[in-house]
């Protein structure tokens, strides 16, 4: 495997522009959508099958270290887990693993079955109802493999999506957090930087300004597929008690005979 | 923020009937290799539900794939701790079990009953799979309720127990084929595993606490309570328990059981999508 590729997306930086998302748009050729209204500038309320990159306009009262009203931008997009539950969930091998470390779904592959849909955390997969497949961002997958970053990262004016070798990444974002931590934003974190945390680490991973949760991100996600072997032990015990309960009632009572 | 899978009604009607013909098909693997001749009867109707049940499961699921033309596709991995996987493994297997068992069960040699009752012994562990794994799928997604039922496998088999046999009970009723013991045998069969799914839901509801909140409070509330717990399970054990020599009872109880089962896979699978 070639060294692992990332984005960083340090939203202290983000000015709110889209640009991202424009250039996401039309270098993936999305199509056009019916847009929504959020009461902010955000369009669309979420991730959708023909919108990869999404820039979330988040008003969170007192998230400012004087206790102020907090505008904050977060330029979101699909994580690429290093333990991915969409991949681990796709019956067909069409969501993969690149060399880069990166998850893509094929779209030659894919039927349509939805689990993958069901079993990412971020709530990043979604339907296609033309194409009747799986449809997330693919870290501009042709991009990456000609020598050019992902369209969203070409796109950003203020650097605020950054894209590069994983560990360089996660070095600058650390310096980062520190830099602005001296600047007084107490909160400012990373998430998804740490390759020991959460699902393995994010291949897309974010410096924020307040808790994950003032995002809508949740704190701790985990793998949904963790819990089969215990599940499926217990599917077995209730298969015992069952087939026990229709043994007894089925069993010959030594009646001798019929 | 999650997005959900929009599973709907050809997926609920899979669960169903996939319990049904799991259920059919394990209750007549163990009535035929551990009960009397007489008891044919009874695994042989449940061969005979088991065959079509899991012909319209695959269609129903070819049908709701979103490029129903690559169903196949299914078959190009083999990853054995994914539910969606070995499932789709499943149904085909189980599938020719269920077929050869079907046509095994039209001889009346003692030759073809003893290879039978070996297809059937080997055939009921994917009955049992096919019963249960559907639960296990929901339970290993992001999706919130779903991903916190521990039992949810458990609870789907027991379901699929008691509605396999409440369908073979109800075609042996309305085939007038109820001689004595063996319609006596399977009615005794069902409240053995409407018992276990009584304590088996109520397990469930108490391990998950307030994460049960999506089925037992609101929209689906009077759905489940109602529909589930009382007329789904609680009445058909007091009708079995009641009833008795009187066969009509048995089959009334019998309906409700699958009305029951219906409205568990219902008010699961619809409660955090609707």
């Amino acid at each position: 495997m070639a060294r692992t590729l990332a984005m960083f997306t340090d939203t202290s930086l983000c000015i709110g522009c889209r640009a991202c998302q424009v250039a996401c748009k039309e270098w993936n050729e999305l199509g056009l959508e019916a847009p929504e209204w959020t009461g902010t500038y955000q369009n669309h309320a979420h991730f959708t099958d023909k919108t990869y990159r999404l820039v979330r306009f988040v008003e969170a009262p007192g998230a400012k270290p004087n206790g102020d009203l907090a505008w904050l931008l977060m330029s979101d997009v699909c994580k690429h887990c290093a333990q991915a539950g969409c991949l681990e969930a796709c019956p067909t091998g069409a969501i993969h693993r690149t060399e880069y470390g990166t998850v893509n779904i094929n779209q030659d592959v894919c039927n349509g079955c939805r689990y993958c849909v069901a079993s990412c955390p971020f709530g990043v997969v979604s339907f296609n109802e033309q194409t009747g497949t799986a449809k997330k961002c693919t870290f501009c997958n042709d991009r990456i493999h000609n020598g050019l970053g992902p369209a969203c990262a070409k796109a950003c004016p203020t650097e605020s999506i950054q894209f590069g070798f994983r560990d360089e990444l996660v070095a600058k974002a650390n310096k980062r957090v520190e830099a602005l931590k001296g600047m007084g934003f107490k909160d400012a974190q990373l998430y998804g930087a740490d390759s020991g945390g959460f699902l393995g680490g994010l291949n897309a991973f974010f410096l924020l300004l307040a808790k994950p949760a003032t995002y809508n991100l949740p704190e701790n996600p985990q793998r949904p597929q963790r819990h089969v072997v215990v599940d499926s032990l217990l599917s077995i015990g209730s298969a015992i008690l069952v087939g026990v309960g229709a043994l007894l009632a089925f069993r010959e009572r030594g009646k001798g005979g019929e | 923020m999650l997005k959900i899978p929009g599973w709907e009604t050809s997926i609920i009607w899979y669960f169903f009937l996939g319990g049904i013909a799991g259920g059919a098909y394990f209750t007549a693997a163990i009535a035929e290799n551990f009960g009397s001749v007489r008891d044919r009867a009874v695994a042989r109707v449940g061969y005979l539900v088991a065959l079509p049940l899991v012909a319209i499961c695959g269609v129903l699921l070819i049908a709701d794939l979103g490029v129903p033309t690559r169903f196949l596709n299914m078959v190009l991995r083999f990853k054995f701790w994914d539910p969606m996987s070995i499932g789709a493994w499943a149904v085909g297997i189980f599938g020719l079990f269920t077929f050869v068992s079907a046509v095994l069960s039209f001889s009346a040699s003692e030759a073809t009953a003893a290879l039978r009752r070996k297809v059937a012994l080997v055939g009921m562990l994917f009955g049992f799979f096919l019963a249960s794994y559907t639960g296990v799928l929901l339970s290993n997604s992001a999706m919130p309720f779903w991903a916190d039922a521990r039992i949810m496998g458990a609870l789907f088999l027991a379901s699929g127990g008691s509605t396999g046999m409440a369908a073979i009970a109800l075609i042996m009723f309305f085939t007038g084929r109820t001689p004595g013991e063996s319609w006596h045998k399977i009615e005794i069969a069902d409240r053995y595993s409407l018992v276990i799914e009584i304590l088996v839901l109520a397990l469930f509801l108490a391990l998950l606490g307030a994460a049960a909140q999506p089925i037992t409070h609101g929209h689906y509330a009077a759905l489940f309570w109602g529909g589930l717990v009382g007329a789904g399970l609680i009445v058909p054990l007091i009708l079995n328990l009641i009833g008795g020599r009187v066969r009509a009872i048995g089959a009334v109880s019998a309906v409700l059981v699958l009305v029951g089962g219906f409205i568990l896979r219902y008010v699961i699978v619809m409660s955090i999508q609707g």
